[in-house]
């Protein structure tokens, strides 16, 4: 409760808006006894500031005023979400207008010649605070659990204070690694202590420093601190008074991302998604518990935002840009090129080459890859038509159907609609969809996947045995082609487990009667061991990389000519 | 110089004009320093020339409200009854009730220049 005083104490904002210089400097006097004064000499500067200078707690109002009467004002304030709820009290020399602004969403009126100033600062402060009270009463101030503040009311003190005190702040974010592992193992009650335990270190930290707390959610907490020189003995700390706890052997890992000296301009959500950003950059990393969120991780954040926001304009001008590797089916007396891969390359006009590895992940990660998947479908349809037109057969292409493909209910009309407007069948484009997806929401993708080959598309899993899928999973998930991943290929003539590996992928290959799809082949050595394994199909660098459409037309043509 | 005493003599409720100020004499003085100086006593005397009730009414509504706060009553009660008059769009010596204003204002402008 300590923290909350001081927030009580915090000077608030009020904006008077009044034409009459006098009145203004009168109510100035009176009002910056408690309060921060913002004027303005009538409703449209008023609203400029209001819209443009971080938040008020109350707008005192004259009604007659040139440029933009009191009234108008008061309107376009209250159809305005935010600043619908800021109060108003309006000021009046008319005894009817009461009736008339109170109604328009005036919350009291002040008259004037104006009564004495313990009157106005009492009708204010009334007002404030009921207004606050109302705001924040149908929530829960602390969190049950550790007696931290909810995360509402965190964010509503820290933007509180940062309006009114211009000490420097830093955002910190502690995460437990493995929580949920901790509660099925020992049990939530232990999970729970645990919980309590690092909120009171929190706590006691906070009593030296100046600083407010909060439980995000499960084992996320978020804490706002004025500046402290160096963390090392406040994590220290923490993680000592940790250790009290014995949790038979188990130690607890904390995870810190801090952000010094939080960008103002931006609001408190963000300090925190920066010093998120950072503490994620933990993950997995057992060498350190603290990152910072610094210049490098800005750049990074800066450059996805910047390929977020390229994205439809890419798609337009066409930098995206499909390349296609082929298949080959190595079991004849030659290799014959079989089908295709279409791979996406982006061509930024600024950037330069982009690698996938830079957008994929980013844009799987916020649903954007759906954009990518569609343009790709639709070239991939152009691209069969094309060659069945110029080289009389069809050279099938496998298309990624991301995982959230699988949620879009209108995937299988989008799908049926390029391949109707390029006159193709379903045949002749595959679906690969990566073995991550498989582990997901099984029942969603089993409807899917089997509405799809009931149409006649094959499915293909791709990027077999990189994820989790268990055994049992591919009995009850109906496919059509195993794509091995590459790293077994790569490996295979390096080491004797990749190479057993390998065998057991053929193995499972033949017991769901399927073909397996080799990726990453390079030697001819791999391609002549994958072939004595029983491999129907290879993809790879041996024979080519992934190519333009103009450069794997010559492989068509060397085809039929060789 | 203007004075408190000056003001008192004047008819100025200044006890009620300081307490608003919340007795800072020296804001309280200056503040009574920028009446003579309102536009809207050239507004109103023009509006009275030419008949303008409307504009009247506005005129001196306005002089009335910036100059309540300071409880100078024999302006406000003048700029009142003026508002009142023009408000209720009454045939009234407006011309002549606006130099009376007018003299008022001079009375003022003189204790601050003397």
């Amino acid at each position: 409760m300590k923290e909350r005083q001081r927030y009580n104490s915090i000077r608030r904002r009020v904006l008077v808006v009044e034409d009459e210089a006098i009145n203004r400097e009168i109510l100035s006097n009176i009002l910056q006894s408690e309060y921060e004064v913002t004027c303005a000499e009538n409703g449209q500067q008023a609203l400029e500031i209001l819209r443009g200078e971080g938040t008020f707690s109350l707008i005192l109002l004259d009604l007659l005023m040139p440029v933009m009467s009191g009234e108008e004002m008061l309107s376009r304030c209250k159809a305005d979400p935010a600043l619908a709820g800021i109060p108003v009290i309006v000021m009046t020399q008319e005894g009817d207008a009461e009736v008339t602004s109170i109604r328009g969403g005036a919350d009291d009126f002040i008259k004037k010649p104006y009564s004495m100033p313990e009157v106005i600062l009492a009708r204010c402060e009334r007002i404030i605070d009921l207004y606050e009270k109302q705001s924040l009463i149908d929530r829960t101030e602390t969190d049950p659990l550790t007696g931290l503040y909810s995360d509402e009311f965190f964010f509503e003190y820290i933007r509180r204070f940062a309006q009114a005190d211009e000490r420097a702040l830093d955002a910190i974010v502690l995460d437990i690694e493995h929580f949920h592992l901790i509660n099925e193992i020992c049990g939530r009650e232990v999970g729970n202590a645990i919980l309590r335990k690092i909120a009171s270190l929190i706590t006691e930290e906070l009593e030296e420093h100046f600083g407010i707390a909060c439980r995000l959610s499960a084992d996320t907490f978020y804490i706002c601190h004025a500046g402290m020189e160096d963390y090392r003995a406040f994590t220290d700390r923490i993680e000592s008074g940790m250790e009290e706890l014995s949790l038979s052997g188990a130690r607890i890992r904390l995870r810190f991302g801090i952000n010094r000296q939080v960008d103002r301009s931006l609001p408190p959500e963000q300090w925190f998604d920066h010093a998120k950003l950072a503490e994620d950059g933990l993950r997995g990393d057992y060498t350190r518990r603290v990152a910072y969120y610094d210049q490098e991780l800005h750049e990074k954040q800066l450059y996805q935002e910047r390929l977020i926001r390229d994205i439809d304009r890419s798609i337009a001008d066409r930098d995206f840009i499909v390349y296609y590797q082929p298949k080959y089916a190595i079991q004849g007396d030659k290799p014959a090129l079989r089908s295709a891969e279409a791979l996406i390359r982006w061509k930024h006009p600024e950037l330069g080459m982009i690698s996938p590895g830079d957008f994929i992940p980013l844009f799987e990660s916020n649903g954007l890859v759906q954009k990518l998947d569609r343009f790709v479908w639709e070239e991939a349809g152009a691209q069969i038509r094309r060659w069945k037109d110029a080289y009389g057969r069809t050279v099938p292409i496998s298309v990624n159907v991301s995982r959230i493909d699988i949620y879009d209910p209108r995937l299988e009309e989008t799908l049926l609609s390029i391949l109707d407007r390029n006159g193709l069948t379903t045949g002749e484009m595959h679906l690969e969809i990566t073995e991550s997806a498989y582990s997901d929401d099984q029942k969603r993708l089993i409807e899917v996947v089997e509405s799809l080959r009931g149409r006649g598309f094959r499915i293909e899993m791709d990027d077999f045995g990189s994820g989790y899928s268990s055994l049992n999973m591919l009995t009850s998930i109906p496919i059509d082609v195993l794509k091995m991943d590459m790293k077994f290929a790569r490996n295979m003539l390096k080491d004797e487990k990749s190479l057993k590996l390998c065998g057991l992928v053929m193995d499972i290959s033949r017991f769901l009667d399927v073909p397996v799809v080799a990726e990453g082949v390079e030697e001819e050595a791999q391609l002549n061991k994958l072939r004595d394994m029983g491999c129907e199909l290879v993809q790879g660098y041996y024979f080519s990389k992934p190519v333009p459409p103009e450069e794997f037309e010559a492989l068509i043509k060397k085809e039929q000519t060789g | 110089m203007i004075t408190i005493e000056k003001l008192r003599e004047y008819g100025a409720n200044v006890e009620e004009g300081l307490a608003r100020c919340m007795n800072n004499e020296a804001l309280y003085l200056r503040l009574v320093g920028m009446v003579p100086r309102d536009q809207n006593f050239t507004a109103l005397k023009e509006a009275a020339n030419t008949g303008d009730t409307r504009r009247v009414f506005e005129a001196a509504h306005a002089i009335k409200g910036a100059l309540g706060n300071l409880s100078l009553t024999p302006l406000y009660e003048k700029a009142s009854e003026i508002t009142e008059l023009a408000r209720a769009g009454a045939d009234a010596p407006y011309q002549s009730l606006a130099e009376e204003l007018e003299a008022m204002r001079d009375a003022l402008s003189g204790l601050i220049e003397e």
